[in-house]
C-alpha cells in the first residue's frame, strides 16, 4: 500500500471517530435536551387539552375531543410519559448524561 | 333591526310563545323568519300544532315560516359520532378504546350541552341566508348567557392551545438530527389546523352576536321573574350585549268593576301587585318594556297565537347581517 493511500485511510478513521466524539459529546445530548424540552411543551399542550383526564372539568374539552383522531402518537407517548414519569426532577436529571 | 333576535328569560314565562308570535309577526310583515328552539320540551311543536325536528321545515298554513327544534342531547350524539368516524379512518383499533375514553369523559363534561347548542346556533346564522330573520327561543337564562359569553373565553383559549402547540413543533423540528425527519411538522399540521378552524368559527360568533343580533328577555309580573330578568340585563350588558327590550307576560285579566265576589277581589289584588312590579319595571329597568301580554285561558296556538303577534311591540324590519 503507498504511503498516500495509508494517510487518506488513516485521515477517514480520524475523523469519523471525531465526528462520532463530536456527536456523543456534543451534538446529540444537545439534540436530546431539545427534544426532551419538545415533549415537555406537547405535555402542557396535551394537559390544557385535556384536563378532564385528571378530574379537572375544562369548558373546551368538548370541542379539543376533536382532536383526538390526530393525536393517536402523542396520546399515547403522553400516557406512557406520564406513567413513567416519578417526579419532574427525575425528568429535568434524564436529560444530564453524568 | 338586527336579523338575529334571540329570546332569553326564566324557566316557564313563555319565551316559546313570544318567539312563536314574533317569528309570525315578522313572516306577517313579509319576511322570510326561521323560529329556532332549543326547549327540550318540544314547545314549538305544541304551539303550531305539528312536529319539527332540527331541519327548518315550512309552519303549515302561515306563509315565509320556518321552524326547527333542537335537542342538545342529539347534538352531543351527533358530535361524538362524528368525531368517531374521523377516530376509525385515522387511528389504529388498539390506540381506538384508549381515546374513546378519553372522547367520552370530554362529553360528559358539564360544558358539553351548551357547547353542542352553542355550535348549533352559530351554525344557523352562518347558513342563514335563505331567512331574512331568524328568531332564537334559548333555553332558561342561566346557561343561555353563559352559552353567549363563550366566544370570547374560547377564542383566548384556543390561541392559547396554538401558541403550545406551536412551541413543541418548533421544538421537535428543531431537534431533528441533521437530515432526521422531524417528528412533528409545523406545515400542514393537522392539529393546527383544526384549532384555527375552531378559532374562526368563534370569531365569527363573537362578532355576529356583537353586530347582527338583538336580545330581549321575556318576564312575568312577579318578584323572582324581576330579580331574575335584572341580573340577566346586568350579565348581557357586562358582555356588551344590549338587551332591547322586555316582554311582560302572563298579565293577569282585571275584573269587571261590578264584579265583587271572592274570584273578583282575588284578581283585582293581583292585578294591583302586578302593576306594581311593571311600574318598578318601567321605572329602574332601563330597556323599555315593549309588549304586555295577558293571560290566555287556553293554550297559546292557531288564533291565539296571532292575538298576542299583535300586542307584541317589536319593530319586524330587517337589516343585513354584516359578517355572514
Amino acid at each position: 500500500m503507498e504511503l498516500a493511500d495509508r494517510i487518506e485511510a488513516f485521515r477517514r478513521t480520524l475523523s469519523e471517530w471525531l465526528r462520532g466524539l463530536y456527536h456523543g459529546m456534543i451534538s446529540h445530548p444537545a439534540y436530546e435536551k431539545i427534544e426532551k424540552e419538545a415533549e415537555d411543551a406537547e405535555d402542557a399542550f396535551l394537559l390544557a387539552c385535556f384536563p378532564d383526564a385528571f378530574g379537572i372539568p375544562s369548558p373546551v374539552s368538548y370541542y379539543t375531543a376533536e382532536l383526538l383522531p390526530y393525536l393517536e402518537d402523542e396520546f399515547e407517548a403522553w400516557e406512557r410519559r406520564l406513567w413513567d414519569r416519578g417526579t419532574y426532577l427525575e425528568r429535568k436529571g434524564q436529560q444530564y448524561h453524568f | 333591526m338586527e336579523p338575529f333576535v334571540f329570546f332569553g328569560g326564566k324557566g316557564g314565562v313563555g319565551k316559546t310563545t313570544v318567539s312563536c308570535a314574533y317569528g309570525l309577526r315578522c313572516a306577517r310583515d313579509g319576511h322570510r323568519t326561521l323560529v329556532v328552539s332549543t326547549d327540550p320540551a318540544h314547545s314549538v311543536t305544541d304551539v303550531f300544532d305539528q312536529p319539527f325536528d332540527d331541519t327548518p321545515e315550512p309552519v303549515a298554513g302561515i306563509d315565509r315560516l320556518d321552524a326547527m327544534q333542537l335537542d342538545p342531547e342529539d347534538e352531543v350524539t351527533r358530535h361524538l359520532d362524528e368525531i368517531r368516524q374521523d377516530l376509525s379512518e385515522q387511528v389504529s383499533a388498539a390506540m381506538v378504546n384508549e381515546i374513546n375514553r378519553q372522547l367520552e369523559m370530554a362529553h360528559g363534561t358539564p360544558g358539553a350541552y351548551e357547547s353542542a347548542l352553542f355550535d348549533r346556533f352559530v351554525d344557523v346564522m352562518r347558513n342563514s341566508e335563505s331567512y331574512d330573520r331568524v328568531v332564537f327561543d334559548t333555553a332558561p337564562s342561566g346557561s343561555t348567557l353563559r352559552l353567549l359569553g363563550l366566544p370570547d373565553l374560547l377564542e383566548s383559549w384556543i390561541d392559547r392551545l396554538m401558541y403550545k402547540r406551536r412551541t413543541s413543533i418548533d421544538l421537535f423540528e428543531k431537534a431533528a438530527i441533521g437530515n432526521n425527519e422531524p417528528r412533528r411538522v409545523m406545515e400542514g399540521d393537522p392539529v393546527l389546523a383544526r384549532l384555527e378552524e375552531r378559532k374562526e368559527f368563534f370569531d365569527f360568533a363573537g362578532k355576529a352576536l356583537q353586530d347582527d343580533a338583538a336580545f330581549f328577555i321575556v318576564l312575568n309580573p312577579d318578584e323572582l321573574s324581576l330579580n331574575e330578568t335584572e341580573r340577566s340585563i346586568a350579565d348581557l350588558r357586562e358582555k356588551e350585549f344590549a338587551v332591547r327590550g322586555l316582554v311582560a307576560n302572563k298579565l293577569t285579566p282585571s275584573p269587571d268593576p261590578d264584579e265583587n265576589g271572592r274570584g273578583a277581589r282575588y284578581l283585582r289584588d293581583r292585578v294591583e301587585t302586578e302593576r306594581a312590579h311593571l311600574e318598578t319595571i318601567r321605572e329602574e329597568f332601563d330597556p323599555p318594556l315593549v309588549a304586555e301580554i295577558g293571560w290566555r285561558v287556553a293554550e297559546v296556538k292557531g288564533d291565539l297565537l296571532s292575538d298576542v303577534a299583535d300586542e307584541l311591540d317589536i319593530e319586524t324590519s330587517v337589516e343585513a347581517p354584516t359578517h355572514v
